[in-house]
């Protein structure tokens, strides 16, 4: 579904991304795991078309298509999605308004006609209902002055409604608490599909211990350095990165 | 003999002269307007309060004032259920007004034919405002008016429904000098939405005053949405008594040059001052918002928030000054103007100033100029939602946040309407409603 041919990208003149190679395929999850800088973030943010970047060498191709090719709009339309590490607040925009306007764009790019609000809200009930949620979070302005953990929530549901064939998840455990980590890898792991990719980008292991991956990557200084199975991720719990930043310094 | 180095003569002398030949109760006003505004003159480029509003493109215009005309074909205008009166180029048209219609306790009456008993306290309110200094465009109006409304609200009246003035500007070149008087008496609750509309280049000069009685309560609402071929100069001037509360925001979409001035001075403790707008502007608009609050009374409130959205080469000015009089101990006050520019060549000067003489208050003001947030357009973009459907989503929630202090429902939907025909135009996609 994805392949990752020999990407580097820089950010302001600066090498960040120094050759990755990557091929995941419908229902795997793979994980990526790295040190603060090691460039995890970067790889997400040009996955979903985030301004800033500059591809210097390599391709990605996502179902067939060149995905460097398209807008993020058109990424998202044709099936990637991104889990923010830091999802936006956007105040006056109601989530419910938001999220009707993103599966409504959605629908129009695959040709069909828009839902009105009551089929959507029926909709979203629903999706949120089997992620043992509701949709309270949704009639608030965007992400503003929601918890952590809501945050996270928030994305998880938007998830849900969009339906993506690729569902990248940067730094989805990032200023969750134990309990909340569990909520939000729980809906996680009901999204798993026989259709669906993941890519969970992560420092910490511990959200492996919820989220099973497949396969586990390591990445360091804007390399992939190391790949395995699961039990790569216990290997770093327990002896760090230090390994991989000082072989590649 | 005129000495050296006397003032050149301000413009539009040809105005005064057209309105002074309409030979109504108005006429000794307009001869006293005449020699105020012939000794302050007209604004010049050192002159501090229109530092940043150049009036010369004004000055350069030829206008005709021509007061009665034909039933005209009023342009499109905002919405609003309620009873309409309607001023054409100046005149109050009781043909196309629902006079009949207001209800107890409210009367609408014009001073120019009417039979106003009250002539003389009209006339004091209306020669206070533009005897003030730096208000030259005041006495031209008053020197050009050929009619006033007036609108007075008894004393206990709860009005129910907005009342809805339209100001209409027929004709290409029309001058005119809308004047309305608004007397809200004692523990009176009444709305009152203007719309200012034009047909064509024009230039309307609008003087507004209000005073409000003890615990009177008036939402004043004004719409300025003149073509952009046309200039508009408005004033509102608001005496606020003890207990009263004000609620005003004006919505400037229109006219080539437009300036809204609003002036209250509190004269009473207790009274709550709001005043907010938003100004829209794209092209090559250039819209001036200028406040002035006179805290003349312990212990009141006053709030302003203005938005502006400037795109294209619009520039905006805002000018804010809040005076604590020795006397208004325990004032509180909040200023805060905040402007989005979504082109590199739209600009905005933001210009506040306190002058505070009492030491027991709290006053405080802001002002931001910011363009589009690239991390909100990208979050949306992410979703699937397009750049120009992100632009106009994002763009409508920073103005609905605005006109969310408008505190009368039905008008903060007509606004909203007004203000969505305006992203529609300038961001090129159908205005909706919100969800």
């Amino acid at each position: 579904m994805l392949k990752i041919d020999s990407l580097h990208a820089e950010v302001d003149g600066v090498e960040v991304l120094q050759g990755i190679d990557l091929e995941i395929d419908a229902g795997e999850v793979h994980a990526i795991m790295g040190p603060n800088g090691s460039g995890k973030s970067t790889l997400a943010h040009i996955l979903a078309g985030r301004e800033g970047y500059e591809v210097t060498h390599g391709s990605i191709s996502f179902r067939g298509r060149d995905l460097l090719d398209m807008s993020p709009d058109e990424r998202a339309n044709n099936g990637v999605f991104l889990a923010f590490q830091y999802p936006v607040e956007i105040p006056g925009v109601t989530g419910m308004t938001f999220l009707k306007e993103a599966y409504n764009a959605r629908r129009a790019h695959a040709g069909e006609g828009e839902v009105d609000a009551m089929q959507f809200l029926k909709l979203v009930r629903a999706r949120a209902r089997e992620l043992g949620m509701n949709d309270d979070i949704l009639k608030r302005a965007v992400n503003v002055g929601f918890s952590g953990g809501e945050k996270k929530r928030n994305e998880v549901l938007q998830m849900a409604v969009l339906e993506p064939a690729l569902a990248v998840l940067d730094e989805t455990d990032s200023g969750l608490d134990i309990d909340a980590l569990k909520v939000v890898s729980d809906s996680v792991n009901r999204l798993r599909t026989p259709e669906r990719a993941m890519l969970v980008i992560t420092h910490y292991q511990r959200l492996l211990n919820h989220i099973s991956p497949d396969r586990v990557h390591v990445l360091a200084n804007g390399k992939i350095r190391r790949s395995g199975g699961r039990e790569l991720a216990l290997e770093l719990e327990a002896n760090g990165y230090a390994a991989y930043t000082e072989r590649a310094a | 003999m005129m000495p050296d180095d006397a003032a050149p003569l301000p413009p539009f002398l040809d105005l005064i002269d057209q309105a002074s030949s309409a030979g109504d109760r108005l006429a000794g006003l307009r001869a006293n307007a005449r020699m105020r505004y012939l000794a302050s003159g007209w604004p010049h480029a050192r002159t501090e309060s229109w530092k940043y509003t150049s009036l010369n493109p004004l000055a350069a215009g030829q206008f005709a004032s021509t007061g009665h005309g034909d039933t005209p074909v009023l342009p499109a205008r905002p919405t609003i259920d309620g009873p309409r009166l309607v001023l054409v180029n100046g005149v109050v048209r009781p043909d196309l007004s629902d006079l009949g219609d207001l209800g107890p306790g409210v009367r609408a009456t014009r001073l120019a034919n009417g039979s106003d008993p009250d002539v003389r306290a009209l006339a004091s309110i209306i020669e206070e405002t533009d005897s003030t200094d730096g208000l030259p465009l005041a006495a031209l109006s008053t020197a050009t008016m050929l009619d006033v409304l007036v609108i007075d609200i008894a004393a206990g009246t709860v009005v129910e429904r907005p009342l809805h003035v339209i100001s209409a500007a027929c004709g290409e070149g029309a001058a005119l000098a809308p004047r309305i008087v608004i007397r809200a008496g004692a523990d009176s609750v009444a709305t009152v939405m203007e719309s200012h509309i034009a047909d064509g280049p024009g230039f309307a000069n609008a003087v507004c005053q209000v005073t409000l009685g003890q615990g009177a309560m008036l939402g004043h609402y004004r719409v300025q949405d003149q073509p952009d071929t046309s200039f508009h100069v408005g004033l509102t001037e608001v005496r606020a008594g003890a207990r009263s509360q004000y609620d005003n925001f004006v919505l400037s979409t229109g006219s080539r040059l437009a300036r809204n001035e609003i002036r209250g001075r509190i004269e009473g403790s207790g009274a709550e001052y709001r005043i907010n707008g938003a100004y829209l502007g794209a092209g090559t608009q250039h819209l001036d918002t200028t406040t002035f609050i006179d805290h003349a009374a312990p212990g009141s409130t006053s709030r302003e928030v203005y938005k502006g959205v400037l795109t294209d080469r619009a520039r905006g000015v805002f000018q804010g000054k809040i005076l604590v009089r020795s006397v208004a101990q325990k004032t509180d006050g909040y200023q805060m103007n905040r402007a989005m520019l979504l082109s590199g060549r739209a600009e905005v000067d933001s210009k506040p100033e306190l002058e505070i003489y009492a030491d027991d208050v709290r006053c405080s003001h802001g002002a931001t100029v910011g363009e589009l947030d690239p991390e909100q357009v990208f979050y949306l973009q992410a979703r699937g939602i397009s750049h120009e459907t992100a632009r106009r989503l994002l763009v409508a929630a920073y103005v609905d946040e605005v006109l969310d202090e408008i505190r009368s429902e039905p008008v903060r939907q007509a606004m909203g309407q007004v203000a969505r025909n305006w992203l529609g135009r300038v961001i090129g996609m159908p205005g909706e409603g919100r969800s």
